[in-house]
């Protein structure tokens, strides 16, 4: 090294940044596929987890094909054809972001704590045969720390809650992380959404529900210790089934029953 | 007297230097001096530039203790009985039961309360102290050192800070966790730069959230729920944070309302606060710089309150009474060992806290009960003030001086 | 300077861990200790990282400018990382999601810097492999240790499989949060260097 040229600084790094750079893309992009169908998979997987569908032994693709994909205008509660937005393509999130296709929310119409709402939203529908035996909604709310996205399970009643699974959020770990729990999610299964009246009767409350009488069939338990983070899961509930959010396309769904029957 | 003075002495020559039990000997003379008083002077830290003792320090802080001690047993029995006669029974269930229903459950009887408050404190401090003192032995004997009465201090603040429904066992985990890693890793009594006993409410704040952050009942009857005042305006709806209290002012300020044992009453903290400011072994410098920074945070908050924050609808008196500020004021802010030494350094000590810990309360829902952490996060910057306040000293001589 | 490869290997667990006795690597083994099964695939990662780039480094040791060192050697480590995150992300996703960006901040883990500019500039390439197989196994052993005690106590399992039955699944055990907090890792390695130097005195620093 004692007779350095002054360039050879310059082009030892050169050559290495190459080499590097053709190892780091050819890794980027060979591996892309597989990276994106895992990301594919790891959604299905949640999906299919709040239906109660998720079989650990069965691959995820063949429990998929029984569910279809549909998008749907909150406003309107009416489905989106498939020519004007592909449920394949279409991104919820990105969506609402954008000044096209999302809007802002009011804070006193904003429960949830989301900001921006976007106008279209993606149903999933767990077919047999047919027949629609569950719609299966992505939902969000802000707990207290973060942003909690979850994938609530709806009987073709449009009445019961047949399961629900959060995999996202950022809440303290053992308190308000505590979303996850599995114990805690079957605890929703079979709860009613609406009451007699219309309104959303479904609620997390503050401890224990209720386990007897009219209150125990929309009553969920409280994360304990957890209050904020309860709340922010009984906010979005509030949020998601009410106006702005899917209750439009309940309200049409109804109106096609009544129509067909 | 003289007899057992006579007795101690004759015991002590087998603990002397050479003699067979010398290693022992810190066992000796913490009998010794609780026992009869010691002889010796200090000679290491903590410093105070005073005729007075350690002993005598951590003496006069217990009899300051005393209100917020019989406070504590009252209203945790009182808290108790109230619930109890609201629901209609005669005593509480298991071994407490047994007892009171000798005593009788009446929330109008001090007696009663006391008597129950009791049975909910002395188990938990006796834990505290057996537990505590057993960590001090093993150091003692490993170092050679000597008992301290600063345990005792630290053993009963400790338990006044905690909630009558505490289990046991946390008791344990949080007193051991506090004096190994706050005070023994870093030398023992006096050289420890964090408060041994708000280190181990700080654990267990942590560790067992659910059963430390008011959240959860607080009242030990079972079957009662009801969330300390701060719990209950955390998750208040905003615009009505104010109207979802049940208690009024004065009470909280008596200390008639659910909440850690000892922390409840400002009054009794006050009556403490009196008797170190005239014995001078609180700073009161601390104490009132804490007190302007906490007001004029807690001011600013409650007059650009916009109705998304229900704690910012608190008004700053009633952050006063509420939660463990008073508590936390008074006896953990001036702990002579952690706190900033300086005159200069201990006003912004003191405001750095009273700022932070109504800060932590408002803004963070998630810690509504955060003077202690505030305090921790004081200790911490304790030596840095002094530091500076020195060295600007140092600088302005060398001005004057050249 | 000629040490035997098993002094390589093995003195980097015990006597000169990088975490224990040179604190280097923190960061990652704070916020990974949470669960085994991430403490084990991160250890595997910054063994392979520190190994590989040791290797790469010690190789064309001779041929690399000294003015300009640094960035060569941050060059070789972050190609290695980014292919380590890429082929975690395509065939471990689960683990890798659980990661999430602790992956890609092996580029700022010390050990890894520290062995290449301390051992492997100046080392022929197998000892330097070996060096930076056993600085992995080294941060490997704390890491495992730390996330024993947090998973076990923390969360009731080990590997994942339930050994106390958590209060929130209707079992015994009352978790210990702190020991869910990343903070924690704090006071586990404290006394994980505690124990480290109390058992072996040279490891104390002077004064």
């Amino acid at each position: 090294m004692a007779d350095e040229s002054p360039y050879k600084p310059f082009y030892s790094v050169l050559i290495l940044a190459f080499f590097c750079s053709a190892l780091v893309a050819g890794a980027v992009v060979g591996l892309q596929p597989k990276q994106e169908a895992n990301r594919q998979l790891d959604r299905k997987k949640n999906i299919l987890a709040a239906a109660g569908l998720y079989r650990q032994d069965q691959p995820i693709d063949q429990l998929f094909a029984a569910i279809e994909t549909k998008i749907v205008e909150l406003a309107t509660g009416a489905y989106v054809p498939e020519d004007r937005l592909s449920p394949q393509s279409y991104n919820q999130l990105k969506a609402a972001l954008s000044a096209d296709m999302g809007r802002s929310l009011a804070a006193e119409e904003d429960l949830a704590r989301i900001r921006r709402l976007e106008k279209y939203a993606l149903v999933y529908l767990v077919k047999k045969g047919e027949t629609v035996e569950q719609f299966i909604l992505p939902v969000r709310g802000k707990g207290l720390w973060s942003t909690m996205f979850a994938y609530v399970a709806v009987d073709a009643d449009l009445q019961t809650v047949r399961g629900v699974a959060f995999y996202e959020h950022g809440e303290t770990p053992g308190l308000g992380g505590e979303v996850e729990n599995s114990r805690w999610q079957g605890l929703w299964q079979g709860k009613k959404i609406y009451t007699e009246t219309g309104d959303i009767g479904l609620q997390v409350v503050k401890g224990k529900a209720a386990d007897a009488g009219n209150a125990a069939a929309y009553e969920i338990d409280g994360l304990s210790g957890a209050t904020l983070t309860s709340q922010g899961v009984d906010h979005l509930l509030k949020f998601w089934f009410g106006d702005n959010g899917f209750k439009p396309f309940f309200q049409k769904l109804h109106q096609k029953d009544i129509s067909n029957g | 007297m003289k007899k057992l003075s006579k007795l101690m002495e004759d015991l002590g020559r087998h603990f002397e230097k050479g003699a067979r039990l010398e290693r022992w000997y810190a066992v000796y003379e913490a009998i010794d001096s609780f026992l009869l008083g010691s002889n010796t002077r200090t000679t290491c830290a903590p410093h105070v530039r005073d005729g007075i003792d350690l002993k005598r320090i951590m003496s006069t802080v217990l009899i300051a203790l005393l209100p917020c001690v019989i406070m504590a047993l009252w209203n945790t029995g009182y808290q108790a009985n109230s619930a109890l006669v609201q629901l209609g029974l005669a005593a509480p269930e298991g071994w407490r039961g047994q007892i009171m229903l000798q005593v009788g459950c009446d929330p109008a009887s001090s007696l009663s309360n006391l008597v129950h408050g009791a049975l909910y404190f002395l188990p938990i401090y006796l834990v505290t102290m057996l537990v505590g003192s057993i960590w001090e032995l093993i150091f003692n004997y490993l170092r050679g050192h000597e008992f301290s009465e600063a345990f005792l201090v630290t053993g009963l603040l400790f338990t006044l800070t905690l909630p009558p429904t505490i289990p046991l066992w946390q008791v344990v985990l949080g007193i051991s966790f506090g004096v190994v890693f706050a005070k023994e890793v870093f030398g023992g009594v006096g050289r420890n730069f964090m408060n041994p006993a708000l280190a181990s409410r700080a654990f267990l704040y942590f560790a067992y959230p659910a059963q430390m952050t008011g959240d959860e009942v607080w009242t030990t009857v079972s079957g009662v729920s009801g969330a300390t005042p701060l719990g209950i305006l955390a998750s208040a709806q905003p615009g009505q944070a104010m109207q979802s209290l049940d208690w009024s002012w004065t009470q909280a300020f008596l200390g008639t309302i659910p909440g850690s044992m000892g922390e409840t009453s400002t009054l009794a903290c006050l009556l403490g606060a009196v008797i170190l400011l005239i014995t001078r072994i609180a700073s009161w410098r601390i104490m009132l710089a804490m007190l302007i920074g906490a007001m004029v945070c807690a001011s600013l908050f409650w007059l650009t309150g916009d109705g998304s924050n229900p704690l910012q609808e608190v008004p700053p008196h009633w952050h006063l009474v509420l939660g463990g500020f008073a508590f936390g004021l008074v006896f953990m802010a001036t702990d002579p060992v952690s706190a900033a030494q300086t005159a200069t350094g201990q006003w912004l000590y003191g405001l750095l806290i009273g700022f932070l810990c109504i800060l932590i309360r408002v803004a963070n829902p998630a810690y509504p009960e955060g003077v202690m952490l505030a305090i921790l996060l004081g200790n911490v910057f304790a030596p840095l003030f002094d530091f500076f306040v020195i060295e600007a000293n140092i600088k302005r001589r060398k001005l004057r001086h050249g | 300077m000629a040490e035997s490869t098993q002094d390589l290997l093995t003195k980097s667990i015990l006597t000169r861990n990088p975490i224990a006795l040179l604190v280097l690597g923190i960061c990652s083994a704070l916020a990974v200790t949470g669960q085994m099964a991430t403490a084990l695939v991160m250890a595997v990662c910054v063994t392979l990282v520190t190994a590989f780039s040791s290797l790469v480094i010690s190789i064309v040791r001779f041929q690399i400018p000294s003015t300009v060192r640094i960035g060569i050697q941050i060059m070789v480590i972050a190609t290695l990382v980014i292919l380590v995150d890429q082929i975690l992300k395509a065939f471990y996703f689960d683990l890798a999601k659980q990661l999430s960006i602790y992956v890609g901040l092996i580029i700022t883990n010390c050990i890894v810097m520290g062995r290449a500019e301390g051992f492997a500039m100046s080392n022929p390439p197998v000892a330097s492999f070996m060096d930076g197989i056993g600085n992995g196994l080294g941060y490997g052993f704390v890491l495992i240790t730390v996330s024993f005690i947090r998973e076990l106590f923390g969360s009731g399992s080990l590997f994942g499989v339930e050994i106390l039955p958590l209060t929130s699944n209707g079992g015994w055990y009352l978790r210990n949060g702190l020991l869910v907090l990343p903070a924690s890792a704090f006071f586990l390695i404290a006394l994980l260097i505690w124990l480290l130097r109390t058992i072996d005195p040279n490891q104390q620093e002077k004064d």
